[in-house]
């Protein structure tokens, strides 16, 4: 009898495996997603999930990938990079085949190293620190673009549609900020303007007014703010309420309505915002399509560019599945890097990837923030 | 005149570290132990006053300076209701325990504070309606300001300061704490309710926390969850600077942080601010380990 058992025993041990196997064939493709849900980037996290989950649910609406269902697997990295190897770590055991993530650069560097390890093909739909594609990653993409564009198109915008002298430049030390800001001040100093003020701020402060009080009394023609919104919203409400008169541009990250709200309309009113172009001034008929489908489902407008971003870092994926037939990581990466032109983005056309895995071409736009309250495209904008 | 001006920033600043370190130190003065959750208490003094201010805005459907009233008492209420629901639950249980157990289960009721805080409001930046901030700035000298805003929070946090001093040192039940501060045993020996005048110092303190956070979420217009570790680890650093215990120390010391962060923000840069700021402190500590005011340790409340 016991013999018996054990025979049967030994023959599901057996067979629990194969069993398994045959349905990994057929299973869905799992791809994760690592945001912050929670923290300071918690809005942005949300909204960008809530794109993607768009695109899934539609994609398995119409019968999936290659005949299979697309199954995410959500990890919050709140933002911060101790708690995203974390969770990269957990994306790898779940087996996924690519990864859509992080939210802000210092979450990415880590998760990019366990990543590339993994063999796990990766694309940030945000991060746009510089460094981050000089690593040498074969598998590691960007659906946005880099910091060093934007900088370029900052430096531009001040000198030929601006037409300032003596500049400033604040960032708040974290990776992307820091970026930025580096970036900026170098194609400042070869357009021949002077920057007269570098400094950074803490984030984690809530009151500025003492480094607003020594900007205040620097005599700058403009100041561009390379951080997030959170922090720019003070800032703005902080000049107002010291009564100084300080010209701000700030960077992409404060592309957000929230940075309105935080600071107050009557303090934003005139600040520069340079980014990619809000989801609604994208005028392709993909970006018009996922614009009304977020609506019809969400009954609010996307609300950023990196919700966007993050649906097309979903959308490239499935393009590279479906032209390749396959979900193997290596395969993928390879036709990204080398077949992949012009593809029909959501953002605009993708013109491709270059070897290190970024985007080739910019979109980068001048907004100012008018007495409504409102990001409106600025109707002079620097030459290309 | 920038002299001037940040001058006024920092004590600004101070007086919030101030108001929240109030708090840190009637709780340590009495039981010789550090709340931790006192700066979760403060920041559930921004999110209920949010609720509040909203709620009473919708109801008469205009914003106005005279709306805080209301919500000051409603704040007041609910952030003593909260210490003293903390006290009973995660303190009074461990009052024998020694000193590590309690100071473990404050640390736990400030991340479970926060972690609630987190989970009902959401994650995202709050932001109070505008309009219920009494506006306008005083220029004096030039170019210096100061906001309406700013000469309230200061007349606010001299105020309470003396009336917490009046009632600590000119009431019964401020001379009962005194006696408990000094000894649990043999307060209970001279007929006082020691229990309860624990409880009245944890209605106090979260009470003036919950006024602080308040008063800092209007003043700021904007805050998240993770408020209360922001001013509520300075403001501890301020009471110990003060001399923990103290109340015109942690005054005192909240003023000192303000200005010295502020100093050198202003005039070096806000990355070196805290290098700074805490160097100054470790050597006002290395000569004077009870605090500036820390000196007469049996007196202390």
């Amino acid at each position: 009898m016991m013999r018996k058992l054990l025979l049967i025993a030994f023959a599901l041990i057996l067979i629990v495996p194969v069993l398994s196997g045959c349905k990994r064939e057929a299973g869905p493709i799992k791809i994760g997603v690592q945001l912050p849900l929670t923290g300071d980037f918690a809005y942005e996290g949300q909204g960008m999930l809530k794109s993607i989950q768009l695109l899934v649910d539609q994609t398995n609406a119409a019968g999936g990938i290659l005949g299979r269902k697309v199954e995410i697997f959500v990890e919050d990295d709140a933002g911060d990079p101790g708690q995203s190897s974390q969770v990269a770590q957990k994306l790898v055991d779940a087996g996924v085949i690519a990864v859509i993530g992080a939210y802000n650069s210092s979450a990415t560097e880590p998760a990019s190293v366990i990543y590339n390890e993994a063999g796990i093909l990766h694309i940030t739909p945000s991060s746009t620190a510089t460094r981050l594609t000089e690593k040498g990653f074969k598998r590691f993409f960007r659906v946005c673009f880099l910091d060093d564009r934007q900088g370029l198109f900052a430096a531009k915008f001040m000198k030929e549609v601006m037409g300032v002298q003596k500049i400033g430049i604040l960032h708040d030390n974290s990776t992307y900020a820091q970026g930025l800001a580096e970036h900026t001040k170098r194609y400042a100093e070869q357009l021949g303007l002077t920057v007269a003020f570098y400094d950074a701020i803490n984030p984690a402060d809530k009151d500025f007014t003492p480094i607003l009080t020594r900007i205040g009394g620097a005599g700058l023609d403009a100041v561009y703010f390379t951080g997030y919104h959170a922090q720019g919203g003070l800032l703005l409400k902080q000049t107002g309420d010291l009564g100084l008169k300080i010209q701000w541009i700030m960077g992409n990250a404060c592309n957000n309505p929230e940075l309105i709200q935080i600071a107050g309309v009557e303090n934003a009113a005139g600040t520069f915002v340079t980014t990619e172009p809000l989801p609604k001034d994208v005028n392709t008929p993909e970006a018009r399509k996922y614009v009304e489908d977020f609506k019809a489902r969400y009954g609010e407008e996307p609300a950023s560019v990196w919700w966007m971003m993050a649906a097309e870092a979903f959308n490239v994926i499935r393009y590279a599945i479906e032209q390749t037939k396959s979900t193997d990581p290596g395969v993928l990466a390879e036709f990204l890097h080398t077949q992949a032109k012009n593809i029909p983005g959501i953002t605009g056309t993708i013109i491709g990837w270059d070897e290190k895995g970024d985007r080739l071409g910019t979109i980068h736009v001048a907004y100012v923030i008018n007495e409504k309250g409102e990001f409106i495209l600025y109707p002079q904008q620097p030459s290309p | 005149m920038q002299f001037l001006q940040q001058t006024i920033n920092g004590i600004t600043i101070g007086s919030f570290y101030a108001l929240v370190a109030l708090g840190y130190t009637m709780v340590y003065g009495v039981l010789k132990m550090i709340n931790f959750a006192h700066g979760g208490m403060f920041m559930w003094g921004a999110y209920i006053g949010l609720t509040v201010t909203t709620g009473l805005v919708a109801l008469v459907g205009y914003a106005s300076p005279w709306a805080l009233v209301p919500t000051l008492i409603a704040v007041m209420v609910a952030v003593a209701g909260i210490g003293v629901l903390v006290e009973r639950v995660a303190y009074r249980p461990l009052r024998t325990a020694g000193r590590l157990a309690p100071l473990i289960s404050a640390l736990g009721m400030a991340f479970i504070l926060e972690s609630l805080a987190r989970n009902v409001y959401g994650a995202s930046w709050k932001t109070y309606l505008p309009g219920l901030v009494p506006g306008g700035r005083v220029a004096l000298l030039g170019n210096v300001r100061i906001s309406v805003m700013q000469v309230l929070v200061l007349l606010v946090s001299f105020l309470l300061m003396a009336l917490l001093y009046l009632f600590v040192y000119r009431t019964r039940v401020g001379t009962a704490m005194r006696a408990v501060a000094q000894d649990h045993e043999v307060s209970r020996l001279m007929g006082i309710d020691v229990d309860r005048i624990i409880a009245t110092v944890f209605l106090i303190g979260p009470g003036l926390g919950g006024m602080a956070g308040l008063i800092v979420g209007t003043y700021y217009g904007s805050f998240d969850f993770t408020l209360g570790w922001s001013f509520g680890l300075r403001a501890f650093i301020a009471a110990i600077l003060g001399g923990i215990g103290n109340i015109p120390g942690a005054m005192l010391g909240g003023m000192l942080l303000g200005i010295v962060e502020t100093f050198a923000a202003g005039y070096i840069s806000p990355q070196w601010k805290d290098v700074i700021a805490y160097v100054i402190l470790i050597f006002i500590l290395i000569f004077r380990p009870t605090g500036l005011l820390g000196e007469r340790v049996a007196e202390k409340l």
